[in-house]
């Protein structure tokens, strides 16, 4: 296949020197960005964007995709550890990383994620190889009230899928959107809930959110805690690497992560994040034992980590095949090609293989060598837990703070981080889960933009959300699953006297 | 165990002080002209988010700047509010020349909707245009309408059917969308869209039939042949080979010249030697033929003017924009909203 030689013209140009070092470069930031809560891609692509000046586009570019689809990898290890997700698209590793970490299986969960995130990168690349035209064009084919129907079933689908209560998951759902409301509307151009204050025009950054409920908020929650944490006395090998039977529960969950992650990351906004609640819902939905989710289940580890890393490789169709970024990453990444002369679009394929197949090439490279820096450093992370608390929590609001003034330069946004840290905490003691507040926070404005742009291209007309094939089609999907969840809610409600609980 | 809880919250709130102390931004410093300016890096804050325009432009300027100017640059980003958080930034630094600042076509257009603290053209001073943008009229390739005449006759008689999408209530593109629409007299809808990304994608996917967006999105499927270009707002005819062929509004015989640019700007009252030190080197940095290519593979125009033009081009923007903005009927529909 014509494919085939393409890719091993691309590997054999992804091996030179040059290229092969500024993928391990690329990588090990990337990794290093992904641990570190708080410090986002966007931010450490723009600080390395002049260093790049002197070298040539191809290993520039590869070592900024390398950043890129590195931090997937990285993320997982603070939210597994320490319950702090090192970036928005691991919030949801926290949920069932964090109970496995406390019962012990903290280096099963780790290894998990990593080969998961492996498989599903790959799958993700594959896809990418192979199907990145025509993707393209169907992603063309999602306008605005596709965009609306999406996160309509998005939001009524997904912000039931943590802690017991629906009425509580719904709140912060709602809360999410409130939130999303405020600051400056770019399709009114007015200004909403910003009280006067500037600085809240540019609204609350999901990063910002993510850091401060649930990195600031799980620091809070340690210091209170009357009685010491649980550390793990001694790590014995067996401890670091899944057993047998975790193995067989997170292969499927790595398979369909990956392909959930793959066809999710080809929205536009923050891909990654929704990839992976929609991987955990779908995996809760799969599992024999649903009840189990939220007090370390493996395939909600294994799952939602797939499904991150795969929807990276989706979100670079949009941008290699027809030069549009979808989301805040990939605009910076669009701005390296452009600051090296490349303008990506359909003419790259043909005009630059080299570059376009190099590329590919480098992106399977790097998911193996990714593999092998994180297995290993697996043993390394989780000696980490043996730090006391009261040395280790400090550091992570250093680095936690640090990364969340990066994201805008501005103080304004640490005080947000702290007050929502706050709020974290105090959602977590009234028995909230504030996952779904993530949600709300991510799809609202989706929500609201395709509502709006949707209605103005069909003058006025809300029928148009039916019909139209693929938002009917979205809406229907989105229909039964609630009308099976009704039937099935209403055949357990006999059954279901006691709520589950770890 | 409450004694460690007591030395945890006490460290983390000596951290949390740290961090806020530390990350204060410069206010108010005395102005000190040092005879050897300058003698440390220079802030350059661009008001939009990294990736964007702007913000390359800044990243290119940083290129070449430690061999014009002295000194490298830092670009600090500090997006929000359409440039208003920057702007407002920039006002209040001191003017010792260490902090300077990106602007655009905002400059002139958010005192005018009401939505700035500062009348920007009067409280910032420029040092210099870099480039300027124009922009495209688009159209989908597989569409019957083969030059402008095609497209306005469509509209005159199908009212309210053709869409124009453009980047935000209040941009150069609805503005450059609604004064074609009105000055044609074939009504187009405008749907608002979150840049140009946003914009070309709904153009691709057939959702919107025209969309106004700067030349570089989409320079590349012009090329490949999904995309025609039927006209541009400049006053002349953009030099990129790829958009010779397409006539400007102006010798279609509409009087629509709009070009939206990019220059570095400063806070007002620096000390005159800082000053014609930082526009004598960034004259320099812009002249640089590196710079020109990559301005120009960005789809901008490299179109430099010096400070005292950039100030004079600022004054006869802020009245054409301010008449614009009345007669489109936009200054309305941001003033409607606020009610």
């Amino acid at each position: 296949m014509e494919v085939v030689s393409l890719l091993l013209q691309g590997f054999s140009i992804s091996i030179l020197p040059a290229n092969l070092l500024a993928c391990v470069t690329g990588v090990l930031i990337g990794t290093l960005v992904g641990v570190l809560p708080g410090i986002d891609t966007i931010s450490a692509i723009a600080l390395l964007l002049p260093f790049s000046y002197g070298l040539e586009s191809t290993p520039a570019l590869i070592m900024f995709a390398g950043i890129y689809y590195g931090s997937k990898y990285g993320g997982s290890t603070t939210s597994i550890l320490m319950n702090v997700p090192g970036e928005a698209a691991s919030v949801v590793t926290c949920l069932d990383g964090y109970p496995m970490a406390q019962r012990g299986r903290a280096g099963a969960a780790l290894t998990v994620s990593a080969i998961g995130s492996f498989v599903a990168g790959t799958i993700g690349i594959i896809g990418l190889t192979l199907l990145a035209p025509p993707l393209a064009q169907a992603a063309l084919a999602f306008g605005p009230p596709e965009y609306f129907s999406i996160a309509l079933v998005g939001l009524a689908v997904l912000s039931k899928l943590t802690g017991t209560s629906t009425l509580k998951s719904l709140l912060m759902a709602t809360t999410g959107i409130m939130l999303g409301t405020v600051g400056m509307d770019s399709l009114s151009g007015i200004s909403r809930f910003t009280f006067g204050v500037d600085e809240l025009d540019r609204g609350f950054d999901l990063s910002i959110l993510a850091m401060g409920i649930f990195g600031i908020g799980e620091i809070i929650t340690v210091m209170t805690e009357p009685h010491t944490r649980m550390s793990v006395p001694t790590i014995r090998l067996r401890d670091l690497y899944p057993t047998k039977e975790e193995w067989r529960r997170s292969t499927a969950p790595m398979v369909r992560g990956g392909i959930i992650g793959f066809l999710v990351g080809l929205l536009p906004g923050p891909a990654a994040t929704i990839s992976s609640f929609v991987s955990y819902a779908a995996e809760k939905r799969c599992s024999k034992n649903p009840a189990e989710f939220g007090c370390g289940a493996i395939e909600g580890v294994a799952g939602p980590e797939s499904a991150n890393n795969a929807a990276i490789s989706a979100t670079m169709i949009p941008l290699l095949s027809l030069g549009l970024p979808f989301c805040g990453a990939t605009a910076i990444l669009l701005s390296g090609f452009m600051l090296h002369g490349i303008i990506p679009g359909p003419a790259l394929i043909t005009q630059q293989p080299e570059l376009f197949w190099g590329l590919i090439a480098s992106m399977y490279i790097g998911n193996v060598l990714l593999l092998v820096i994180n297995l290993p450093l697996i043993g390394v992370f989780v000696q980490l837990l043996k730090t006391p608390f009261y040395i280790l929590m400090p550091l992570v609001a250093v680095v936690t703070l640090t990364g969340a003034y990066s994201v805008n330069n501005s103080v304004f946004d640490l005080v947000w981080v702290i007050i929502f840290g706050v709020l974290g905490f105090l959602l977590r003691r009234a028995g909230f889960e504030p996952a779904p507040l993530v949600i709300g926070l991510v799809l609202g404005p989706e929500l609201e933009r395709g509502l709006a742009q949707g209605l103005i291209i069909s003058n006025g007309d809300i029928w148009t959300l039916i019909s139209r094939p693929i938002s009917a089609t979205i809406l229907a999907v989105g229909a039964m699953i609630m009308l099976y969840n009704t039937a099935r809610w209403f055949g357990k409600m006999q059954n279901n006297r006691k709520q589950g609980s770890c | 165990m409450r004694k460690k809880a007591l030395v945890l919250l006490i460290g983390c709130s000596l951290v949390i002080s740290i961090m806020l102390g530390g990350c204060t931004s410069m206010q108010n410093k005395t102005v000190a002209t040092t005879p050897k300016y300058p003698d440390r890096p220079i802030t350059v804050i661009v008001p939009f988010s990294a990736g964007s325009g702007l913000d390359l432009i800044a990243r290119l300027l940083e290129k070449t700047a430690p061999q014009h100017l002295g000194q490298p640059l830092i670009v600090v980003n500090k997006p929000g509010g359409a440039g208003t958080l920057g702007f407002n930034e920039l006002v209040g630094a001191s003017p010792d020349g260490y902090t300077i600042g990106i602007s655009s076509l905002e400059v002139i257009l958010n005192p005018l909707y009401g939505s700035a603290k500062y009348n920007y053209p009067t409280a910032l001073d420029p040092l210099a245009q870099v480039a300027s943008s124009a922009s495209v009229l688009a159209v989908q390739a597989n569409q019957p309408w083969q030059d402008l005449a095609a497209i306005i006759e469509y509209g005159k008689s199908n009212p309210g059917k053709l869409k124009f999408g453009h980047q935000g209530i209040g941009s150069f593109s609805h503005i450059v969308g609604e004064t074609f629409s009105q000055t044609t007299g074939c009504m187009l809808e405008q749907v608002p869209f979150r840049g140009g990304g946003e914009t070309v994608a709904a153009l691709l996917g057939g959702h919107v039939q025209i969309a106004f967006v700067s030349p570089a999105m989409i320079k590349e499927h012009l090329k490949n042949g999904t995309i025609r270009a039927l006209a541009v707002s400049d006053s002349q005819r953009l030099s990129d080979p790829v958009f010779a062929q397409v006539p400007t509004l102006k010798e279609q015989g509409f009087d629509v010249v709009f070009n939206s640019w990019f220059g570095v700007v400063a806070p007002k009252e620096m000390p005159s030697e800082v000053k014609d030190k930082l526009v004598v080197g960034l004259k320099a940095i812009i002249s640089d033929s590196e710079f020109k290519k990559s301005v120009e593979n960005m789809g901008y125009q490299l179109d430099y003017l010096g400070a005292k033009e950039s100030a004079a081009k600022w004054q006869a923007d802020s009245k054409k924009l301010t008449k614009t903005v009345q007669e489109t009927g936009i200054l309305d529909l941001i003033k409607a909203q606020k009610q």
